[in-house]
């Protein structure tokens, strides 16, 4: 590997002070894909700086809102009593994230600011509404994740900021929520995802929440879909139309792991099958 | 620029001058000589790598060496006990003949050893999940998954 400094500062201060020293430095989280791409030479860069020794970045907390912090591991996540009972979509991805060896480094922070279309963690995060904050040298901000991604690789992050907390919302009482994988091998990345989120009241849907990774240049939610299950009886007739509508809303490519096609054709079946067992409904 | 890095590699301190760019396979196979945890892949894929952190499994290959200041370290080396002798978990794969060429046995056993330390009577849906970060070209599995079975069985009763 090219050479390069590794820093282990103990404040955001600090992280920020050597970034200004070293221009072309980058911020490591878990690393189980950065160290990657400085292996392959895909990034170069003169410094590493360490977030993982950087106090408060790590750990959930908070009972009104639920508080991630960026460096929570994904083992960290899948340990966690409350969100494993509050938000289950995004535990079903966390489990089905690659492997042991990679949930115990890799942390949802770093999963998000890759910005790859099949982050695991996204769609889960779209369906809850989730919020992240992040903070420059001077000021924190916080934004929807909706407004998070901005194309592959590339968030709306500014060099100079870092992703410090994701923010949840306890959801509604009868929210129900689940998250589809699909992968050539269980370790694989994702060849399409869903996560699918619903409040229902009978056969009225008040709320649905449709998203989606691996099937646009981002990870992406599904407003055709949502309107359709908000507006109409929610039944199993009601069921071809929206899954025609959902492989109709993503633009996937074709790739080394799939054809668009392919991919189309899982987010029309997965949603489907994401409401027929939310709905509690057996498989038509 | 090189730094000093002292951490528990199998219950040693140990205290070992790492570059910026060093991986933690690189200063256990190198200045440390615990040749032991194999690199296969280098890409986190195949888990030949994998050493347990603080207990818990990862893939010494994407493991920046400077992060393991002040932590546990555990290695395939520290399994055997003072009289060479191996450990139950290293013995059951031999019996089960769950080893062929060898290479991703020690990464092999240590994700086995992380998930029985954590879990002495797991399902074989666990054993799966717990091995599905390691690779293996001979045995095609079922005598590995057989191996760590046997272990917890044999742990359990103490023999």
């Amino acid at each position: 590997m090219r050479r390069f400094e590794y820093f282990r500062p103990h404040t955001l201060d600090e992280a920020f002070a050597l970034q200004g020293k070293f221009p072309d430095s980058r911020f490591i989280a878990g690393g189980t894909d950065l160290v990657v791409q400085i292996k392959n030479r895909e990034l170069q860069p003169s410094a590493l700086i360490s977030l993982r020794s950087i106090p408060g970045l790590s750990g959930v907390a908070g009972d009104g809102v639920t508080r991630i912090g960026a460096l929570t591991t994904i083992t960290g996540l899948m340990n966690h009593p409350a969100l494993q009972r509050n938000f289950p979509v995004l535990m079903d991805a966390a489990r089905n994230l690659a492997c042991v060896q990679i949930r115990n480094v890799a942390t949802i922070g770093g999963n998000l600011c890759r910005c790859s279309p099949c982050a695991d963690t996204a769609p889960p995060l779209l369906v809850l509404d989730a919020k992240v904050r992040f903070r420059n040298a001077g000021e924190d901000r916080e934004i929807p994740i909706h407004d998070f991604f901005m194309g592959p690789g590339e968030t709306c992050l500014a060099p100079n900021e870092i992703l410090t907390e994701i923010l949840l919302e306890a959801p509604a009482e009868n929210a129900r929520m689940l998250f589809l994988k699909k992968g050539r091998v269980k370790m694989d990345l994702a060849i399409a995802s869903v996560a699918v989120l619903l409040e229902m009241d009978g056969e009225r849907c008040r709320k649905a929440r449709i998203a989606a990774g691996s099937v646009a240049p981002v990870p992406m939610r599904l407003p055709d879909v949502e309107a359709l299950l908000e507006s109409a009886r929610v039944t199993r007739e009601l069921l071809d139309e929206i899954r025609h509508l959902a492989a109709e809303s993503v633009s996937p490519i074709d790739d080394i792991r799939s054809t668009g096609a392919y991919r189309s054709e899982i987010v029309g079946v997965f949603v489907k099958r994401a409401i027929e067992q939310l709905m509690g409904w057996s498989p038509v | 620029m090189k730094r000093d890095v002292s951490f528990v590699l199998n219950g040693l301190e140990v205290t070992v001058a790492v570059d910026g760019h060093d991986r933690l396979i690189d200063v256990l196979r190198g200045p440390l000589g615990h040749i032991g945890t194999k690199e296969g892949c280098g890409e986190g894929e195949c888990g030949a790598c994998t050493v347990l952190i603080d207990g818990l499994a990862v893939n010494a290959c994407l493991y920046p060496a400077m992060e393991v200041e002040g932590k546990q370290v555990a290695t395939i080396e520290g399994l055997r006990d003072e009289e060479n002798r191996l450990s139950v978990l290293q013995q059951a794969f031999v019996d089960r003949g769950a080893i062929q060429c060898g290479f991703c046995t020690p990464g092999m056993i240590m994700s086995a050893k992380a998930l029985l330390d954590a879990n002495p009577v797991p399902t074989e849906e666990e054993i799966r999940d717990a091995l599905l970060g390691n690779l293996c070209r001979c045995t095609g599995y079922v005598q590995i998954i057989e191996a760590v079975k046997e272990a917890a069985i044999r742990l359990k009763d103490g023999s």
